[in-house]
């Protein structure tokens, strides 16, 4: 049996004044997911996690978190979102431990518990050996840290992290990653913002977020798949060769050329498909210097997607579907299953 | 559990303000132990007198009056005397230049003035802008005029004495000044500077301090993303509050401690009426300021703006409280905003209680207790107003 949506918004809008900040945004989005929210600086990241978080009232629309609407969340479900907000939320004039233990208060966590899960927390996130230190004294990047700590020292069901790798190095963002990886393991939701485009590969979903709109909402390699219109293998022959008559070969959908001995032929399964380009290669008297699997990276993809979809909205004059990804999600789903709940949590 | 929750929330608020205050010692202690040191100092460096108004005597030739300065020297208090002329052009020249700050002209005539059965006059002119020195110039012509006609009364009855031969059964100088006033006081101390002021100075500081650091520290969590992860967990506006009550009323109290030790002990304080009457008043001083201090943080976008509120309560406070002014010279509605802050109450309850021993009138407790319930009701509305969802 599907186990219930922990996050539902359907056809959500938020305006600030003649701003629409969130417009017309719909996902649902079950247990044990990580779920980036990935887009530029004013894309309405912050807005749907406010939004989530109850801090605003939709402009229109409906959004269900943990079966409740979040405006009015009952402190039993309260107690099992964890939350970090993109303003600092910890205390300067506190030590990492004494901010944490703060934040697992508020969350009625009680001593010894919490003495045992603040220290478990911090160890976590690299910080066991500066607990003691004071918050003022910490670098940008451990204090987000400590933040992240706070977010999650209840351990909660779901957690909403507004941009937790913000300002960190590559190091540490793998960090972070990992431990979101094994909290997600462990069953856990989560739904993070980054502006790191190429974070995307660490989510099992990635919403992608331009101007208030959901521009595609998939997995990341079907992200990938969908900006390039499907697996993409690059050719390279020993001499020049028109790769134009390889169209003819099953599977192939497209070909690009990227220089006289160059080509990529854009396929339905990179898999099933490069022994027959090669065969046809040879049958036309090409001889193959290399092949391999072309993957663009994630700001390729983003910029891709957001230019069609941006190309899409001009054309039909109302906000873009999602490129062609997932099918936008409709006001009113079949059978009250959003498209969305296809995506199931990865094999563990 | 949910009983234990709640205290652990409040625990938890008391941990976090207690620590930061300590981790901040200077401010705190400079905020309890500066304005000690203002009144230490104005007790040690006020004189318990003012210097008196430098004064010209005018006396005309024809007057009958002595003309040497010494005769005028001691005609008032505190006067100081400059010039006696019998040149007015002379007189009135000093007087627009400022040389002195009075020219007191002596009546022309005076025994033929009287002699007529006419009052003879005594015209005091100012050359002054402060009001208070303008009202003393007052003071100074009616004592002059008083020992004036003092001494004419001796000297007519010196006269009358030495033309018919005999002596009066009452002296010239009981004639000239029959009665004369003393005042004692049945008031249990007799404070000094220091002693009457520094229960003002106590209450005056615990209201600041309090409106101060509750304000800062809420405004601080409502301009950070503390006030976010509140609304999200499960802490309710209501457990903030009294979270943010217990641990600025824990760190008030043992500031109020603090300071009543200095005073009682450094400064000879007399704790007249008892420590639990001085325990209660303090108690509610700090609640009304602690409430005030949550209105004043959820009214306000910034720290500056709480520093800028709390400044401006403080100068309101020191003039309009009895600190310095007694409530009762000033108007009506005036005197409705010094009744709206706790340090006009404060005052009179603790130099009533520390001073005279007893409370007048329980008037201003129940006010004090009136301030805290309304501010802190209405602190906790504007709170959960502000953690409710913006609308959209």
């Amino acid at each position: 049996m599907m186990p219930s949506p922990v996050i539902e918004m359907q056809a959500v809008t938020r305006r600030f004044g003649d701003t629409v900040a969130v417009d017309g945004l719909s996902l649902v989005v079950r247990a044990g997911l990580i779920i980036g929210f990935i887009g530029p600086s004013g894309a309405g990241k912050t807005t749907t996690i406010r939004l989530l978080t109850g801090a605003l009232a939709p402009s229109g629309g409906e959004i269900r978190v943990l079966g409740e609407d979040p405006r009015r969340l009952s402190r039993r479900s309260r107690a099992r979102i964890g939350y970090m907000p993109q303003l600092p939320s910890v205390n300067p004039e506190l030590s990492a431990d004494e901010n944490v233990d703060f934040a697992a208060s508020l969350f009625g966590l009680v001593w010894p518990r919490r003495r045992r899960r603040v220290k478990e927390v911090l160890e976590l996130v690299g910080l066991g050996s500066v607990r003691r230190r004071l918050v003022g004294k910490l670098s940008g990047g451990m204090r987000r840290r400590v933040e992240l700590a706070a977010a999650l020292v209840h351990d909660p069901d779901l957690a909403f992290l507004d941009e937790p790798t913000a300002g960190l190095d590559p190091i540490l963002r793998g960090l972070v990653w990992d431990e979101l990886h094994r909290l997600r393991d462990l069953g856990r939701t989560i739904l993070v913002t980054t502006q790191h485009i190429g974070e995307a590969s660490e989510c099992d979903v990635v919403a992608l977020i331009a101007e208030g709109r959901l521009v595609a909402l998939s997995a990341p390699d079907e992200l990938r798949r969908s900006a390039t219109g499907g697996d993409v293998i690059e050719v390279e022959t020993t001499s020049a060769f028109d790769p134009f008559n390889l169209g003819e070969v099953n599977g192939v959908r497209r070909i690009e050329r990227i220089g006289p001995r160059s080509f990529r032929a854009i396929v339905d399964d990179a898999g099933r498909a490069t022994p027959d380009v090669a065969s046809a290669l040879a049958a036309a008297g090409a001889t193959v210097a290399s092949t391999r699997e072309w993957r663009p990276t994630f700001d390729e993809v983003f910029a891709t997607l957001v230019a069609r979809a941006s190309r899409e909205k001009d054309e039909s004059g109302s906000p873009a579907a999602t490129a062609g990804l997932v099918p936008a999600p409709p006001a009113s789903p079949p059978g009250g299953v959003a498209p969305s709940d296809r995506i199931e949590p990865p094999p563990r | 559990m949910i009983v234990l929750q709640v205290i652990t929330r409040l625990l938890a608020f008391v941990g976090k303000e207690t620590a930061e205050i300590l981790r901040r010692p200077g401010a705190a202690l400079s905020l309890v132990f500066g304005p000690f040191l203002v009144v230490l100092l104005f007790g040690i460096g006020y004189q318990g007198y003012r210097s008196g108004l430098s004064a010209i005597f005018f006396v005309p030739a024809s007057s009958g009056l002595p003309a040497d300065l010494a005769s005028y020297s001691g005609s008032a208090e505190l006067v100081d005397v400059r010039m006696v002329t019998s040149d007015p052009v002379v007189a009135e020249a000093a007087l627009r230049a400022r040389d002195a700050q009075v020219l007191v002209r002596m009546p022309d005539n005076l025994q033929a003035t009287l002699e007529s059965g006419t009052q003879a006059v005594i015209t005091v002119e100012t050359n002054l802008e402060n009001p208070q020195e303008i009202g003393y110039a007052n003071l100074l012509a009616s004592q002059i005029s008083e020992r004036l006609n003092r001494e004419l009364i001796k000297t007519v009855v010196s006269k009358a004495e030495a033309e018919y031969g005999s002596r009066l059964p009452i002296p010239p100088d009981v004639i000239a000044q029959p009665t004369r006033a003393v005042v004692t006081s049945v008031a249990p101390t007799t404070p000094g500077i220091i002693t009457f002021f520094g229960p003002a100075v106590l209450v005056l500081v615990l209201q600041h301090l309090a409106v101060t650091l509750v304000a800062l520290s809420l405004v601080r969590d409502k301009m950070s993303g503390m006030l976010e992860l509140f609304r999200v967990s499960p802490t309710s506006s209501g457990e903030i509050i009294l979270g943010k009550l217990a641990a600025f009323g824990v760190i008030g109290a043992l500031i109020a401690g603090l300071s009543a030790l200095l005073l009682v002990v450094g400064f000879g304080v007399p704790v007249a009426g008892g420590t639990l009457p001085l325990i209660g008043i303090l108690g509610l001083v700090l609640a009304s300021s602690l409430g005030i201090g949550l209105v004043v943080a959820l009214v306000s976008d910034s720290e500056r703006t709480v520093v800028q509120l709390s400044l401006l309560l403080l100068l309101v406070s020191i003039l309009f409280s009895g600190f310095i002014i007694n409530v009762g010279e000033f108007t009506m509605p005036v005197r409705a905003i010094a009744y709206l802050l706790p340090v006009t109450h404060g005052i009179t309850l603790l130099q009533d209680s520390m001073l005279y021993g007893t409370i007048a009138s329980p008037a201003p407790a129940l006010a004090l207790g009136a301030i805290a319930i309304v501010t802190i009701v209405l602190g906790w509305l504007l709170l959960h107003r502000a953690m409710r969802p913006l609308a959209g």
